[in-house]
């Protein structure tokens, strides 16, 4: 899957987005960090971009968003569907449930999870053998994701971080 | 292991907080809304100021009126932060303790240094203390030069 160089429009939003590199996913084995300033569309770039392309190219994917609560108590009604009993169950026994219960999946977008769980590396522990790419919204510097996810980045894993920079109006997206 | 379960954190505790909590920022849908809440009036000259300290982090179409949910997640932590410091300062509440649940972690560098500034003041001002939950404790948050030191 790709997405190609050019012009984004997010009417809703008010923002344009200028991709000056093709975002080419290898599909295996690689991480992309989106970082950048309040406001400048990392979120908006994921739901209206990069999900719709998946979307499009029949990938199924898993996301985090940053309204974890909600999205919680979708997923524990979803398990509960399904069978489990999860009345007791803690946030972290449902997310695993959750990915457990995914494994078609080969995208994982995680949105600023890092200010739930500092160390989330038991995210890749129960996903990486299913899971190709993980794209990651963060505001953590490059030393603290790198200590984050420190057990799967032995792994031969391709990192990549993308910075938003620019204004509101006119944002560039580049790969570093 | 916990997320966002503040009721059992307090109940250990068992103190007092003000707590600006990344999933529950706000009870209206826009400035004017909440600041009516808050203090049972609508307050105009309160409502510039906020407009004006948005402008600070780079929030710059600030409308009284304007949806919430058109803001990104850490422009809302923001306007959330901005909004009790207001009211702390108009109010000239003191003494009070400040609960920031996944805050600080929502913002880019350059916000979370203004933010910081801007807690340091208060806290000179008005002896407010700040404290963030991690790992499910209550830590106090020091501010000194306007970083977060532990």
């Amino acid at each position: 899957m790709e997405i190609k160089p050019g012009r984004y429009t997010l009417e809703d939003r008010n923002l344009n987005f200028e991709v000056i590199n093709e975002f080419q996913f290898r599909n295996r084995n690689e991480c992309f960090y989106l970082r950048g300033g309040n406001g400048f569309g990392k979120t908006s770039f994921l739901e209206k971009i990069i999900i719709p392309a998946l979307k499009t190219n029949n990938i199924d994917y898993l996301y985090i968003g940053q309204d974890i609560r909600t999205q919680l108590y979708t997923l524990r009604a979803l398990l509960s569907i399904l069978g489990h009993k999860v009345f007791n169950a803690d946030e972290f026994d449902i997310l695993k449930l959750w990915i457990k219960h995914s494994q078609s999946a080969k995208f994982f977008i995680l949105d600023e999870f890092d200010k739930y769980y500092s160390d989330y590396g038991f995210i890749f522990d129960w996903s990486n053998k299913f899971i190709e790419t993980y794209i990651i919204v963060t505001h953590l510097g490059y030393n603290q994701m790198e200590a984050s996810i420190a057990n799967y980045q032995s792994s031969n894993v391709r990192f990549e971080q993308i910075n938003f920079d620019g204004r509101v109006k006119n944002i560039r997206i580049k790969k570093e | 292991m916990t997320i966002y379960d503040l009721d059992s954190i307090l109940k250990k505790y068992e103190d007092d907080y003000l707590i600006i909590d990344y999933n529950h920022l706000f009870i209206s849908s826009s400035i004017r809304e909440e600041i009516w809440l808050l203090q049972r009036d609508d307050d105009s000259i309160l409502l510039e100021k906020i407009r004006d300290q948005a402008q600070e982090f780079n929030i710059p179409e600030v409308d009284y009126d304007k949806d919430f949910d058109t803001y990104s997640g850490g422009q809302k932590a923001i306007l959330g932060c901005i909004l009790v410091i207001s009211m702390i300062k108009n109010k000239n509440i003191k003494g009070i303790k400040l609960l920031l649940n996944n805050i600080l972690e929502s913002l880019s560098d350059d916000n979370r240094s203004i933010l910081s500034n801007e807690l340091q003041k208060i806290y000179d001002s008005n002896d407010v203390e700040f404290f963030t939950y991690k790992n499910g404790y209550i830590e106090k948050l020091f501010l000194e030069n306007g970083n977060k030191t532990g």
